[in-house]
């Protein structure tokens, strides 16, 4: 079946669909192809690198070095509270720019999609992701479609890149903890990960949680200028939760993490789905948290600043860097016992036990 | 959350811990047996508070741990059957089989779900008329009514493609193999809040008696640690052994009838092995005759798989607290939890795992002195001993039990200064 | 066997003859089987549920009379207290929230 055929008129065989859906022949790079990127991208996220349609975008940036990023996305469901994959993948990408105190640019955008993913449902990504661009002021300037047989690709599998123009001033790196340095978490934790888990089928239970997915790009910015050189780490703790973002920085920068469990925040539903699941918060994956070392002399100052934003308006001093125990993150639970939060070797599985 | 939080009250905690050092003039063993409570010590650090007045050792308590390889190995011939899709509590996945996990099998293309309840496999299997649904039915006596209800309801519905693995056991035979064991040092032991919840009591009250052993029905919450823990050693100290129940708020002496009397219906005590411990005669549950047709090792002619452990790994002298993890010449170099070779480095309530994760602290960083319980300072670096490298009892790989008799079991009690 | 968690029962109804029920769980709701306590727990009682299975019926009058009898046991003397309570109000930067109770705990 060509894509001619397809695009004719009545003598079509195929039977009328009640809903559209992707076809085969919209990754083959031919009329439906086209028709697809015209109707249903372009409208969305149209900007002037992406309308010239060439084989690469060309478009200047202000620095000598730049900040360049990958990421990709394949949650399953594709939709959730708080977001589909569409805006996780914009902001997931800004933020990886953003670690780097680099100030996003330019994203593409490749997209894999399953034959049969409905064309409602690739329109809500595409208007959320163009929505979460717009919102940075970040164009998506160059992509890609390519499409597969049912049965692969969970509905849709959507690549970011990113690049940035770095800072002169802030740069910070997981290496450059020090000893006395304090750890500021910007937001509530383990939100999205939870309402992931809450959407997917087998696990069946409501809950008012929703993914904090969100650009960071703000918060960074808030960090800038004068306080730019006390600021020795960001990351972002996706994947793993924090337990695994902070080990990463002890284990890069040679030093002991001392979380404390006081200091963290987590909200009353998010806390009792982890309860329920036998999950523990410290791994669950976030979206639209900030984590920041910061040098000890200029952290209230820190964290004032990232309180002044919607985003960080919750933001608390978690723990500090130490000397002990290096490469280790240890935390100190409310009673005052401590414990070690190792990184897990895999997922954290729901138990009953 | 309501009936939770207020028993992780961090004063509340530290209190108990203050009557618990005033009211032992000497130092006691306890067990507690369910994988959950040592997950809680374990989590929250209670071990540190209790300093060296009581000595908790981690019973066998992990269902999944306990598993024998064979099951494993009849869950993983399953899940790799095209015709079915495989469900299971999500314990289980990582669990080691003779040669791969559930999760491995997961990889390669097999269909394994993890669900959060045993009725939502049976609704699977109801929305999956074409495909063979089996559920892993693990668990000690808690889980038995949910497992029990779910083949009683295929039965009542008639639902023709579901079917279970089981591997249900009990826990009081276990105890009793622990306290018969020559080398048992246990002295108290902290019962299963849950299990005791469905059961009762009534089958603790001749063990208490026989084996001259404080039993104590404990609840999960750090609070219910240390008031169990009190508890016991308030009993120890007094010279006393009874049952006593902390967990008030869930537990009655005669558990939950219901759940009883459906467990009776579905399923009949019989002989298990238990992982790396052996068999331990009346400790296992099994499906009734009037069940098999929902029994899956009968509906996939699995009943005649047999496997040997492998010698290695040394999970049963740690599932009888005769060894401690790190004392296991595999511990931490071909045994990991990234690489595990039986399931007490698996599962997150093993106590292998728990001594990696928990234990690596006391060996790098020794643990953390009282007098700095209360500092917001960085903690400093001790020299104290580990706790962990006091000379306990040396493994022994002898099985045989103590003839039983009525006669008081003195447990002798180490010389240590005060 | 462990993980059993307290909710509140907040809908009951009949799904062919089982007894099955919402629980809410501190905002989390889950559908539960209330069979076992279908005699004993009706809405607005709380629950402890085990896979998806109310198991027991929380005795809130016994959890509030033991649980203020342990408050009582295990009161910290006073300056302990205070100083568990300046501790927790300590920011990572070394200045008490309290300057007095650091004081006093300094001072002995």
């Amino acid at each position: 079946m060509t894509a001619s055929s397809l695009a004719a008129g009545p003598a079509c065989p195929l039977p009328i669909a009640e809903v559209e859906r992707v076809q085969l022949g919209h990754g083959s790079g031919g009329k439906m192809s086209a028709a697809l990127l015209r109707d249903r991208f372009m409208p969305l996220l149209d900007n002037a690198a992406l309308r010239r349609l060439g084989d690469a975008a060309v478009v200047p940036v202000a620095t000598g070095q730049i900040a360049v990023s990958t990421d990709t996305f394949v949650v399953s469901p594709i939709e959730f509270p708080g977001g589909n994959i569409g805006s996780l993948a914009v902001h997931g990408t800004l933020n990886d720019i953003a670690m780097m105190g680099a100030r996003p640019r330019y994203l593409s955008a490749g997209f894999v999609l399953e034959e049969g993913l409905s064309l409602d449902a690739l329109d809500r990504v595409v208007a959320a992701m163009a929505a979460a661009a717009d919102l940075a002021a970040v164009p998506v300037i160059t992509g890609d479609t390519k499409v597969v047989e049912r049965g692969r690709a969970d509905g849709l599998y959507l690549n970011t890149t990113g690049i940035g123009e770095l800072d002169p001033v802030l740069r910070p790196s997981p290496d450059a903890v020090r000893p006395g340095d304090v750890l500021i978490v910007s937001a509530p934790i383990a939100r999205h990960g939870m309402a992931i888990m809450a959407a997917r089928e087998g696990l069946a239970f409501e809950a008012q949680i929703e993914s904090d997915s969100a650009s960071l790009v703000p918060l960074v910015d808030l960090l800038r200028g004068d306080l730019a050189r006390a600021v020795r780490a960001l990351r972002d703790p996706t994947r793993g939760g924090l337990a695994s973002a902070l080990n990463e920085i002890a284990a890069a920068s040679r030093v002991g993490v001392l979380l404390h469990e006081a200091g963290l925040l987590i909200p009353d539903p998010v806390a009792a789905a982890c309860e329920m699941l036998g999950l523990d918060p410290l791994y669950v994956a976030n979206e639209g948290v900030l984590t920041a070392f910061v040098a000890r002399d200029r952290a209230e100052e820190a964290l004032a600043a990232l309180r002044s934003h919607p985003l960080g308006a919750n933001a608390t001093i978690a723990g500090e860097a130490v000397a002990d125990h290096a490469g280790l993150v240890v935390l100190r639970t409310r009673i005052g016992s401590r414990r070690v939060v190792d990184m897990l070797p895999g997922d954290q599985l729901p138990r009953i036990c | 959350m309501k009936y939770l939080d207020e028993y992780r009250d961090a004063a509340l905690v530290r209190g108990l811990g203050e009557r618990i050092r005033a009211t032992a003039t000497r130092p006691w063993v306890l067990m507690e047996v369910c994988g959950g409570q040592t997950h809680t010590i374990v989590k929250q650090g209670l071990d540190e508070l209790l300093d060296d007045c009581v000595e908790m050792i981690h019973g066998p308590g992990c269902p999944v741990c306990v598993t024998p390889l064979e099951q494993i190995d009849k869950a993983l011939r399953l899940a790799q059957d095209p015709r079915v899709i495989f469900t299971s509590f999500g314990d289980m996945l990582r669990v080691p089989g003779s040669d791969c996990d559930l999760q491995q099998v997961r990889a390669r293309g097999g269909q394994v779900r993890v669900v959060y309840s045993p009725l939502d496999a049976l609704a699977l299997a109801t929305r999956n008329p074409d495909k063979q649904v089996v559920f892993f039915a693990v668990g000690f006596e808690t889980t038995a009514p949910a497992n029990a209800m779910a083949v009683w309801r295929a039965k009542e519905l008639g639902v023709k493609n579901f079917s279970v693995l089981v591997s249900h056991v009990t826990v009081p035979p276990a105890m009793m193999a622990i306290l018969d064991s020559p080398d048992n040092r246990v002295q108290g032991f902290l019962a299963a809040g849950h299990v005791c919840t469905v059961m009762g009591w009534t089958e603790y009250e001749p063990i208490a008696a026989r084996y001259r052993v404080p039993i104590i029905v404990t609840g999960f919450e750090p609070v219910d640690i240390m008031e169990g823990i009190l508890l016991a050693v308030t009993q120890l100290e007094q010279g006393r052994a009874e049952v006593e129940n902390q967990y008030v708020r869930s537990v009655r002496r005669e558990g939950t009838v219901p759940a009883r009397s459906l467990v009776e219906q579905v399923f009949e005590l019989v002989n298990r092995k238990w992982r790396g411990i052996g068999e331990i005669p009346g400790s296992g549950l099994a499906l009734r005759p009037e069940f098999a047709d929902f029994d899956a090792e009968f509906r996939f002619g699995l009943q005649d798989i047999m496997v040997d452990e492998p010698a290695e790994c040394h999970a049963g002298d740690v599932l009888r607290g005769q060894l401690k993890p790190f004392q296991c010449p595999a511990f931490g170099s071909s045994c990991t939890p990234e690489r595990p070779l039986g399931a007490p480095m698996v599962s997150s309530e093993g106590a292998c795992a728990a001594y990696y994760n928990y234990g690596r602290l006391r060996r790098e960083v020794g643990a953390t002195p009282r007098a700095e319980w209360g500092s917001a300072e960085s903690d400093s670096l001790t020299t104290d001993d580990s706790p962990l490298t006091t000379d306990d009892s040396p493994l022994t790989t002898d099985d045989s039990r103590l003839t039983t008799d009525d006669s008081l079991v003195t447990v002798p009690v180490p010389e240590v200064p005060r | 066997m462990c993980l059993g968690i307290p909710g509140r029962i907040v809908d009951r109804r009949d799904d062919r003859g089982l007894p099955m029920g919402v629980v809410d769980f501190g905002g989390v709701r889950r559908e539960c089987c209330l069979a076992y306590v279908a005699d004993e727990a009706n809405v607005g009682d709380y629950v402890i549920v085990h896979v998806g299975f109310a198991i027991s019926r929380v005795d809130e009058a016994e959890a509030r009379r033991t649980y203020e009898v342990l408050r009582e046991m295990s009161q910290l003397d006073e300056l302990d207290w205070m100083r568990e309570v300046a501790d927790q109000g300590m920011s990572m930067l070394g200045s008490p929230a309290d300057p007095a109770a650091a004081a006093r705990e300094t001072g002995g």
